[in-house]
């Protein structure tokens, strides 16, 4: 395939299905002669976006939102993989944790939101709480279900060679199961991401979700919109970030 | 060959004794092997052949001290086998199970740094000894990127490396293709120049048997125990002569399998 034909299917193809998107939608709006309110044009969605990101309090949001994510996404993600690893690795921590995980993994993490706005009111602390919980489940199974898929050789080799069971669980079973992990990883930030937004259109006391309803209340739908817009872009690039470190990091060659 | 200078010990002597083993499936009791007794003297090839199935990889799980043998005793020079890690112990498997995350020099070099070497001679150890097996210049190469025969290679590689008075091979050459096999049996021998360890070889290909061991460990059918130990003699080891014709036709007999056509 010549450069210029690659090009055409790596930019022109992915914008041409965009350009079909926003065309249906400008479509729309001139068909059925539509009010701002209800659905706005592109053209104003964009004019909406380009004030937002020259306004400070945007990009606080922005942060709020990343912050609570990363922190919960990260103390959560470790706790997961560490349980993970211990169900993994021992039969008395699988059968001791089982019913708990099982159980616990199904109430969604949607389910506590009254429950983390009663205990943390409209603060941070409660998304990060909720972030974590969603992650956590997401992890410790994916984890535990890699370990358990590691190829038996490997342990038997690894014992051969002289390694202990630290060293067996470390650098054999978790680095075997770490592409796995990767990738539930990735599927863990989506449902975090989601949380933390549903978290805060809730209750917030700043972030993209309360940007958003704020928006909504005084009828400010492009507004609306173009945070719509900045959430899933954020959450693709998080995505994109995890799914790269799993791609060069830890992809088995 | 200044990495692996230091002076070989030498092969000991396993005892296999009255040895049974079985495991439980779904509530089922499997035996597998059932009074298996057979001794190898220090230094000597034993080639363990029989039906598929009849346990030759558990009898090798059991040598390197990876399982526990429901009934009966393993020694080493008169000691018991212990579970778990084995210094004495290298084994290369049916499967290779390279670490897939790892060079072919990592792989190798794995066992001499668990065994208390630094890195820089645990690399030179390994470089050393994928020579040996042939594979020079493949060092910073992914297992993926290596054929069948290659990676039987590197296992075989990474248990010498280990400078073991026991090696273990568990049909190290089955899954290679008829010409590399004949290469990698050829070399075989001079492998074990280096440090003379005692060698259980198991394998379901007679001629192969034959080549390299200095006897034969004859297995029966499920739940296996040892039809006979077979002596090999130099002479019977030329695939030309008629005393290699003979240990064929014997040893295939003992497995069951007539030589004569049509019979």
């Amino acid at each position: 395939m010549s450069a210029t034909a690659r090009i055409g299917r790596r930019v022109l193809l992915p914008l041409a299905g965009v350009a079909l998107v926003l065309a249906l939608w400008e479509a729309t709006v001139i068909a059925y002669a539509l009010p701002a309110i209800v659905l706005p044009s592109p053209l104003a969605v964009v004019r909406a976006l380009g004030e937002l990101v020259r306004t400070r309090e945007f990009w606080r949001d922005v942060m709020v939102s990343l912050l609570e994510f990363v922190a919960g996404f990260g103390i959560g993600g470790a706790l997961g993989v560490v349980v993970g690893l211990l169900i993994g690795e021992s039969r008395r921590a699988r059968l001791s944790a089982t019913p708990v995980v099982e159980s616990l993994r199904f109430v969604v993490p949607f389910a506590w939101i009254p429950l983390t706005i009663l205990w943390f009111g409209t603060s941070w602390t409660g998304k990060v709480v909720l972030v974590g919980y969603a992650v956590f489940f997401v992890m410790v199974v994916s984890t535990a279900r890699a370990m358990a898929n590691v190829d038996p050789t490997l342990t038997r080799v690894a014992t051969m060679l002289g390694m202990g069971r630290l060293q067996l669980a470390l650098r054999v079973h978790l680095r075997a199961a770490a592409p796995t992990v990767a990738s539930a990883a990735r599927a863990a930030a989506a449902i975090g991401w989601i949380a933390v937004v549903a978290a805060e259109y809730i209750g917030a006391s700043a972030g993209l979700g309360l940007m958003i309803t704020n928006a909504a209340s005084s009828l400010a739908t492009p507004v609306v919109i173009a945070g719509m817009i900045v959430i899933g872009l954020v959450g693709a690039a998080v995505s994109a970030a995890i799914g790269w470190v799993a791609r060069t990091r830890l992809a088995p060659r | 060959m200044s990495a692996v200078s230091q002076s070989a010990t030498g092969g000991g002597v396993l005892r296999v004794d009255a040895v049974s083993h079985g495991y439980a499936s779904a509530g089922r009791r499997t035996e597998v092997l059932r009074d298996v007794s057979f001794e190898i003297p220090p230094g000597q090839v034993a080639c363990v052949v029989g039906p598929s199935g009849c346990g030759k990889s558990t009898l090798m799980g059991l040598a390197a001290g990876l399982l526990r043998p429901s009934s009966g005793v393993l020694t080493w020079d008169a000691a018991p086998v212990r579970i778990g890690s084995n210094p004495h112990v290298g084994m290369a498997f049916q499967q290779p199970g390279l670490f897939p995350w790892m060079t072919v020099r990592q792989n190798v070099a794995i066992g001499p740094r668990t065994r208390g070497q630094d890195r820089a001679s645990a690399a030179r150890i390994a470089d050393e000894f994928i020579e040996r097996v042939g594979l020079t210049g493949f060092g910073d190469a992914y297992p993926s990127q290596l054929s069948g025969g290659m990676a039987q290679r590197v296992g075989i590689a990474r248990a010498l490396a280990l400078r073991p008075r026991l090696l273990l091979l568990d049909e190290p050459f089955a899954s290679v293709d008829a010409f590399t096999r004949l290469k990698l049996q050829q070399e075989f021998k001079a492998l074990l120049k280096l440090d003379r360890p005692t060698v259980m070889f198991v394998t379901h290909d007679v001629p192969e048997a034959i080549l390299l061991g200095d006897s034969i460990v004859v297995m029966t059918q499920r739940p296996a125990s040892v039809k006979c130990v077979l002596p090999v003699a130099r002479e019977e080891r030329n695939r030309a002569s008629p005393a290699y014709a003979r240990k064929l036709a014997e040893t295939l007999a003992h497995l069951g399998v007539s030589s004569e056509p049509d019979a």
